[in-house]
């Protein structure tokens, strides 16, 4: 597969060999001491591997790195520069940084066109330069890059305000600087690992469909999230969503769900078609799955993470107590799924095994006395059977015959070997939440609720409904 | 194809009209080979006569006018005319309808167009997005697109695929299906019909700006479907 010139383009976003912080401080707090510091840090830590260049003209030296007055006396090896400068310094900037033949630029600096028409005047400025020169940017005004693996940090939040998540397979794009340093703190709260994140203000260059076609192409990434406010160039986006999602899942949260058509529009159909449907369209034609909130967003792109697809939309559910399994029942109704027959051979396998006061078939309740046995017999059953696409087990912990480590280690077997989806749902407090972190370190994820565990498997299911159609084409 | 729509809608532009009459907006549904009913415009009585009479009766009257776009409201549709005698009538009344509704309204003519049996009512309609470009609308009509909004948009260029998905997507789909005994409506004709529609928007979307075929009648599985209304607005 020949790759496309975006991929080369982007590169020195995600890997630099050299970077610039344009701007940097020696000024605690300030934005371009916080990234600063974040390079710094993960250079010490060896993390970070290529060099750091501090550029400001009233400085000599920052912690003993050595400070450049300009962008011209920078190394000639510096392939990335992150901007922190005021706005209406950054087109000089710009200027000098095509001279000195650097590609990729962050502009950190707000200011620019979200606040009116000066800012845009700015920002096409900044813009025709960079066209001129071959420059690719993202932003202005967001909080740039994070990439766990490469030490690459422009999130100007420090680290003793947020904590940065583990590397992974899932990328996570935002138009949002808020939203995505909440989430990449919560990210490393919850034990999400996220390999790349890009969060890319007002979007004036590097878009939603860039992205997309750079992560067709990088082996580490498996799920692409966004949370986009709106599309620029929505032709450019489709075709680029159609690219990726032949390949990988892509989860989009959309805000603005309740925004419905108050335009004036002189036929029937101008009048239904709000913004949000017209988004809501987008998504289907192209595979995009729709997130209704940001929980649902990470519960699915988990799923993806972690899991096989499914083969088709029957679901199987064990669980050690009753009212789980309604709720789980419920869940796949709602969510378009449907229920599992079980097998005759497989019911025969499971009454045969259990004990006469546990419950053989869908859901399949092996009770409140049960040990990971018991589980065991019934995950072997479901996995099994041909007329099972996907499995939910929902763990309560709590049961007091139940070995935590056995039941957790018998899980991350056959969620390994089993060509199904395997997802587990365990519910409790305190002490569930360590034993659910420990499963999902050993590659299962695991929910909360049944509801959000079946709503993931749903995730799963429809991508894979996707697929199968695009491939029949 | 393109050459005979873009003709009348240069037509319509070059009289310094944003909005197709029903008759001209059918007229470039048929350039397409969009199923449309055998009507014809008739300017005077006699030619309204001749032309029910080629039809055969049962007819229906409809009044062209570029100020009338809410046919209904102003009553300017005259439905199952059985023969001549009605037909003299009902000309009169509409006329005079259009001239209490608006004094002002400028009159094309009159379609004169066979009474079609009824189907299940479908609207298929199009609307363009400032980010996405045009996008292709598919529902049920009557109720269900007035209060239960029971449709769904992709963005045009579709796929038969995505027609397909579009109808079952709906919530009324067990009505196309064939709900209660009934037997399934033709839904080819349909897939085949937002196709065309597609097509045609893609084709003229330097033009077009909204269109609605509403409703459309689809009959039963085999039997095909036609529009039985139509509006389209010129950007």
């Amino acid at each position: 597969m020949e790759m496309p010139k975006i991929v080369e383009e982007l590169k020195p976003f995600f890997e630099p060999k050299a970077v610039a912080i344009i701007g940097a401080t020696n000024k605690k707090g300030k934005v371009g001491n916080v990234i600063f510091e974040n390079f710094k840090r993960n250079k010490e830590q060896g993390i970070f591997k290529g060099n750091i260049y501090p550029v400001n003209p009233k400085l000599d030296e920052i912690e003993g790195y050595k400070v450049y007055k300009s962008v011209k006396e920078l190394p000639d090896d510096t392939d990335l520069a992150v901007i922190s400068i005021p706005a209406p310094f950054v087109p000089a900037t710009m200027k000098e940084i095509a001279e000195k033949g650097i590609k990729a630029v962050i502009i950190i600096t707000g200011g620019f066109g979200e606040l009116g028409e000066e800012g845009k005047k700015l920002e096409r400025e900044i813009y025709e330069i960079a066209k001129a020169n071959g420059i690719r940017i993202i932003g202005p005004n967001c909080v740039g890059v994070y990439v766990p693996d490469t030490g690459v940090d422009t999130v100007f939040l420090p680290e003793e305000k947020m904590d940065r998540p583990k590397s992974g397979p899932i990328a996570f794009v935002s138009q949002s600087g808020a939203f995505a340093a909440a989430m990449l703190d919560w990210a490393a709260l919850a034990g999400i690992g996220i390999g790349k994140m890009v969060s890319y203000g007002n979007k004036i260059d590097v878009d939603d469909a860039d992205l997309m076609d750079y992560f067709i192409y990088d082996d580490q990434i498996k799920v692409v999230t966004f949370y986009i406010e709106g599309v620029k160039d929505g032709r450019k986006f489709i075709e680029a969503a159609k690219r990726i999602t032949k390949v990988k899942p892509v989860i989009a949260l959309k805000s603005g769900r309740t925004e419905y058509g108050a335009k004036a529009a002189s036929s029937h159909t101008g009048s239904l078609a709000g913004a949000d449907v017209i988004y809501d369209a987008v998504f289907k034609q192209t595979g995009i799955i729709r997130a209704e909130d940001f929980e649902h967003m990470f519960d699915v792109a988990k799923a993806f993470a972690k899991c096989k697809l499914p083969k088709g939309d029957r679901i199987g559910i064990i669980t050690d107590g009753g009212g789980a399994g309604v709720m789980a029942s419920d869940a796949v109704a709602k969510f378009g799924l449907k229920m599992a027959q079980l097998s005759e051979e497989t019911l025969k396998f499971l009454k045969e095994n259990f004990p006469p006061h546990a419950v053989a078939g869908n859901p399949t309740d092996v009770v409140g006395d049960t040990d990971a046995q018991r589980y065991k017999i019934a995950i072997e059953g479901f996995v099994n059977d041909p007329n099972v696409d996907a499995i939910l087990v929902i763990v309560l912990f709590q049961v007091p015959l139940l070995n935590e480590m056995e039941i957790i280690d018998i899980l991350a077997e056959y969620a390994k070997k089993s060509e199904k989806p395997i997802v587990a749902v365990a519910m409790g407090g305190k002490k569930t939440e360590y034993y659910a972190k420990l499963l999902e370190e050993k590659g299962v994820p695991v929910y909360p609720t049944p509801e959000r565990g079946v709503r993931a498997l749903a995730g799963l299911v429809q991508y894979a409904k996707y697929l199968e159609k695009v491939e029949g084409e | 194809m393109k050459d005979e729509a873009l003709r009348i809608i240069e037509d319509v532009l070059s009289k310094g009209r944003k909005a197709l009459v029903e008759y001209e907006a059918k007229q470039v549904l048929k350039a397409y080979e969009l199923p449309v009913p055998n009507e014809k415009l008739a300017k005077t009585l006699d030619e309204a006569l001749e032309y029910a009479k080629e039809i055969g009766y049962p007819v229906v009257l409809k009044l062209m006018s570029p100020q009338i776009l809410h046919k209904s409201d102003a009553k300017i549709i005259a439905l199952n005319i059985k023969n001549e005698e009605e037909l003299k009538k009902k000309w009169e009344e509409i006329h005079e309808n259009a001239k209490k509704y608006r004094p002002d309204a400028e009159i094309l003519g009159v379609l004169v167009a066979p009474m079609l049996k009824p189907g299940r009512e479908v609207i298929i309609g199009v609307t363009e997005d400032p980010q996405f470009g045009h996008a292709i609308m598919f529902g049920l009509g009557g109720i269900f697109v007035e209060i239960l909004k029971d449709v769904t948009f992709r963005i045009i260029p579709i796929e038969e695929k995505d027609a397909w998905a579009m109808i079952k997507s709906i919530k009324g789909y067990p009505i196309l299906a064939g709900a209660r005994g009934e037997p399934p409506a033709d839904m080819k004709a349909l897939v085949d019909m937002m196709l065309k529609v597609s097509k045609l928007v893609d084709d003229l979307k330097d033009y077009i700006k909204e269109m609605d075929l509403n409703p459309v009648f689809v009959y039963n599985e085999g039997e095909g479907a036609v529009v039985v209304d139509a509006r389209i607005i010129l950007k």
